[in-house]
C-alpha cells in the first residue's frame, strides 16, 4: 500500500522528489510541453503532500525520519511539523503558480533550458531547510538553496543586469561562512548538532554567556538571509532585475526562508529566557519596517517598488517573533501564509504591466484599467491586503501583530507598524494611479493578448487564493496556533525526536544514547 | 580541551583579512577574500575538534592503542562538506567575476556601478 514503508519516511519526499524530476529534466535537454508538464505535475503532487503533513502532523504529531536509520545524536533527523508543513505547501504553491505565470508569459521554445531545473533544485533546498532537524543539515539546505538562486538569478540576466548578483553573492557568501563558524561554535559549546539535543542541553546553559554570543551570531546569519535590518541592502536591488516569474518565486519564498529559521531556532531550539535578543529582534524588526517602506518612496519601477515593499514587511514578521508569546508567533505564521502568495502575486503583476506596456517604469505605463480590467482587480485585491485593509487577508495578521504590541506596552513599535502600513497603501496607490488608472503615455503599446490574459488568469487565481485567506481566516488561523503552540512546546519537539529512536531500537532508553 | 590560542588568533586575522578584502573594490579581491573567509570557517571546525597531538584516528580496532584519546570524526566529516561547497561557490564566483569581466570590460566594482552611483532615475532606466 505505501511504497515509502512507514509513513515517516514521506518526510523526505518534498526535497528527494523535486531533485529527482530536476535530473529527469536535464535529461531532456531542450524545453518541451512535456517537460513544462511533468514540472507542473511535480508541483501540484508537492503541493498535495505538503497538505497531506499539515493534516497529519494535527491530528496525529510530527513525522519524524532518521535518516538512514542512525540514532538522533549522531544521524541527522528529519521533522516534518506542522510550521514545516505550511512552509512546504507555500513554497510548492508559490513554485506552481510561478511556473504556470512563466508557461504563459514564454513560448516554450524560448523558455531558458536551465531554468526548469533550477527552479525544481531550488525548491529542493528549500524544502530542505523546512524539514531539517539538524543545524549542520541546515546549513546543507541553505548552501543547495544558494547556489540555485545564484544560478537561476544570473542565467537569463543581460550584461547589465548579472552585475546585480555580485552584492547579493558576496554577503551570501559571508554569511554562509559566519553560518559554518557558528555550526562550529554550536558543537564546542552543546556537542551535538541535533535540534532536539541542543534543546536538551541548553536548559544547562541558562543565563551561560556563550550561548547569548551564540544567539547574536545566528541572529546575524539568519537575520542577513531574511534581510532585517541593517542587513537588507543586498535585496531590493538584486530582486528587481530578475524575470518576473523567478523574481515572484524569489520575492514570495526566499527571504521567508530567514523568517522560518529565526522562528525555528528562537522558538524551538534557543531557550526562551534569551529575553534581551528577543528585544533586540523587535527594534530591529521596527527600523526595517520603516526603513524598507521609505526606500520604495522615490523608486519609479513597480517591480523595485515592490522588492523594498518586501524588506518592510519581513519587519512585521520579525516583529512578532521578538514580542515573543503564542500569540504572537501565531500572528507571525499567519502573516507569513499571507505575504507569500500576496507578494510573489504583486510580482507577477509587474511582470504582466511590463508584457502589457513594454516597461514597469510608472512614468511611462498606463492605460491598464482599460486593456486589462481583471489584472487590475486582482492588484486591488492584492494590494490592499498587503496594506492591511479588513478584511482581506493582510489585515488579520497586521491586527495581531498590533493587537500583542498594545498588549505587551511596545508604543513606539506599533506606531512604527502603523506609519509603515500608511505608506505602504501609498506606495500601492501610487502604482494603481501610474500603471492602471491614468491613460497610457504617448508612444506606450497596450498590447492585450491571449498570452497576457492568460498571464491574468495565474493572477486571478492568486488573488483568490488570498480573498479564502483572508475570509476563511478563522480556519487559517487555527492551523497557524497548532503550529505556533507546536513551535514554542520544546519538551514536545524532544520526545518526538527521541520517540522516533524508540520506535526502531526499543532496547536502548533515549539517555543511553547520548554519547 | 586544552589553549588553542594561536587558532583562535588564526582564524581572527584570516576572518578580518577577508571580510576586508570580501568589501573591496576590485572583484579578484573579493574572491581572494571569500576564499580566506571560508578557510578561516574551516579551521574553527578543526579548532573544536580539541587539541590534535597524541590523538590516533577515529577507528576502533583490536590493536587499537590504549590511553590515546581518539580523535572526534563529526567536525572532520563537517569539514569535508563545507571544502566542496566551498569549492563549488568559489567556482561560481569565479566564472561570475569572469563573464562580468569580459561583458563590461572591467573588474572594479566603481566602474561596474559607476552609472547607479551618479545616482538618478535615468540610469536606472537605463538598466531596465
Amino acid at each position: 500500500m505505501n511504497p515509502f514503508g512507514t509513513p515517516a519516511n514521506w518526510a523526505a519526499f518534498p526535497v528527494i522528489f523535486p531533485a529527482l524530476v530536476a535530473l529527469l529534466c536535464l535529461l531532456a535537454p531542450r524545453p518541451s510541453v512535456w517537460r513544462r508538464g511533468l514540472a507542473l505535475l511535480s508541483f501540484a503532487g508537492l503541493l498535495a503532500h505538503a497538505c497531506w503533513i499539515v493534516s497529519h502532523a494535527m491530528n496525529e504529531g510530527p513525522l519524524v525520519l532518521r535518516l538512514g536509520g542512525w540514532v538522533a545524536p549522531y544521524g541527522i533527523v528529519l521533522v516534518a511539523d506542522t510550521l514545516a508543513g505550511i512552509m512546504l505547501a507555500l513554497s510548492s504553491f508559490t513554485a506552481l503558480s510561478c511556473a504556470l505565470f512563466g508557461y504563459a508569459e514564454t513560448p516554450t521554445r524560448e523558455e531558458h533550458p536551465l531554468r526548469l531545473p533550477l527552479l525544481l533544485f531550488l525548491l529542493a533546498g528549500i524544502n530542505l531547510t523546512f524539514v531539517t532537524g539538524d543545524l549542520f543539515n541546515l546549513f546543507v539546505a541553505f548552501e543547495v538553496m544558494l547556489l540555485s538562486s545564484y544560478g537561476l538569478m544570473t542565467l537569463e540576466a543581460g550584461a547589465r543586469e548579472s552585475r546585480q548578483a555580485l552584492p547579493y553573492l558576496t554577503l551570501n557568501l559571508v554569511g554562509s561562512a559566519l553560518f559554518l563558524a557558528v555550526c562550529g561554535f554550536t558543537y564546542s559549546l552543546f556537542g551535538t548538532l541535533n535540534f532536539a539535543e541542543m534543546i536538551v542541553r541548553s536548559d544547562g546553559l541558562a543565563g551561560d554567556y556563550r550561548l547569548t554570543l551564540l544567539a547574536v551570531l545566528m541572529l546575524m546569519v539568519f537575520g542577513l538571509k531574511a534581510g532585517l535590518f541593517p542587513l537588507y541592502q543586498w535585496l531590493p536591488g538584486s530582486y528587481s532585475v530578475m524575470p518576473a516569474p523567478i523574481a515572484a518565486f524569489y520575492a514570495g519564498m526566499l527571504t521567508k526562508v530567514g523568517v522560518y529559521v529565526l522562528i525555528r531556532i528562537f522558538g524551538t531550539v534557543l531557550p526562551p529566557s534569551l529575553t534581551e535578543l528577543h528585544t533586540l529582534i523587535a527594534w530591529s524588526a521596527g527600523l526595517t519596517m520603516v526603513i524598507g517602506v521609505l526606500g520604495a518612496v522615490g523608486q519609479m519601477r513597480v517591480q523595485t517598488i515592490l522588492s523594498y515593499h518586501i524588506v518592510s514587511q519581513i519587519g512585521f514578521m520579525a516583529l512578532a517573533i521578538g514580542l515573543f508569546t503564542p500569540f504572537a508567533f501565531t500572528a507571525a505564521i499567519f502573516y507569513i501564509i499571507h505575504h507569500i502568495i500576496v507578494k510573489a502575486a504583486l510580482f507577477l503583476v509587474s511582470g504582466s504591466v511590463a508584457q502589457l506596456n513594454g516597461t514597469d517604469d510608472l512614468a511611462r505605463t498606463g492605460g491598464l484599467w482599460r486593456a486589462a480590467p481583471w489584472l487590475g482587480i486582482a492588484f486591488v485585491l492584492q494590494a490592499m491586503s498587503l496594506a492591511g485593509l479588513p478584511p482581506l487577508s493582510g489585515f488579520w495578521g497586521k491586527f495581531m501583530i498590533i493587537q500583542e504590541g498594545f498588549t505587551q506596552g511596545e508604543w513606539v513599535l506599533v506606531a512604527m507598524s502603523l506609519v509603515a502600513s500608511i505608506l505602504t497603501l501609498m506606495s500601492m496607490l501610487k502604482i494603481w494611479l501610474g500603471a492602471f488608472w491614468k491613460a497610457a503615455p504617448e508612444g506606450t503599446p497596450v498590447a492585450s493578448s491571449g498570452r497576457t490574459r492568460a498571464m491574468s488568469a495565474v493572477i486571478l487565481a492568486m488573488a483568490c487564493v488570498s480573498l479564502v485567506i483572508g475570509f476563511g481566516a478563522e480556519k487559517f488561523l487555527r492551523i497557524a496556533k497548532h503550529a505556533a503552540d507546536e513551535t514554542l512546546d520544546r519538551a514536545g519537539y524532544v520526545a518526538n525526536v527521541r520517540a522516533a529512536n524508540e520506535t526502531l531500537y526499543p532496547s536502548k532508553t533515549p539517555g543511553a544514547t547520548k554519547p | 580541551m586544552t589553549n588553542q590560542l594561536e587558532a583562535a588568533v588564526l582564524v581572527a586575522v584570516l576572518f578580518g583579512s577577508g571580510l576586508y578584502l570580501c568589501f573591496s573594490r576590485r572583484m579578484l579581491r573579493m574572491l581572494f577574500g571569500f576564499l580566506m573567509i571560508s578557510n578561516a570557517a574551516n579551521l574553527v571546525l578543526i579548532a573544536i575538534s580539541g587539541d590534535p597531538t597524541g590523538k590516533r584516528a577515529a577507528t576502533v580496532g583490536e590493536d587499537a592503542p590504549v590511553g590515546v584519546p581518539p580523535v572526534d570524526p563529526l567536525p572532520q566529516a563537517l569539514i569535508l562538506t563545507a571544502i566542496v561547497i566551498g569549492f563549488a561557490v568559489a567556482a561560481y564566483l569565479t566564472v561570475l567575476i569572469y563573464r562580468l569581466y569580459t561583458d563590461r570590460g572591467t573588474a572594479n566594482l566603481n566602474t561596474l556601478f559607476a552609472d547607479q552611483a551618479r545616482g538618478g532615475a535615468a540610469a536606472k532606466e537605463d538598466a531596465s
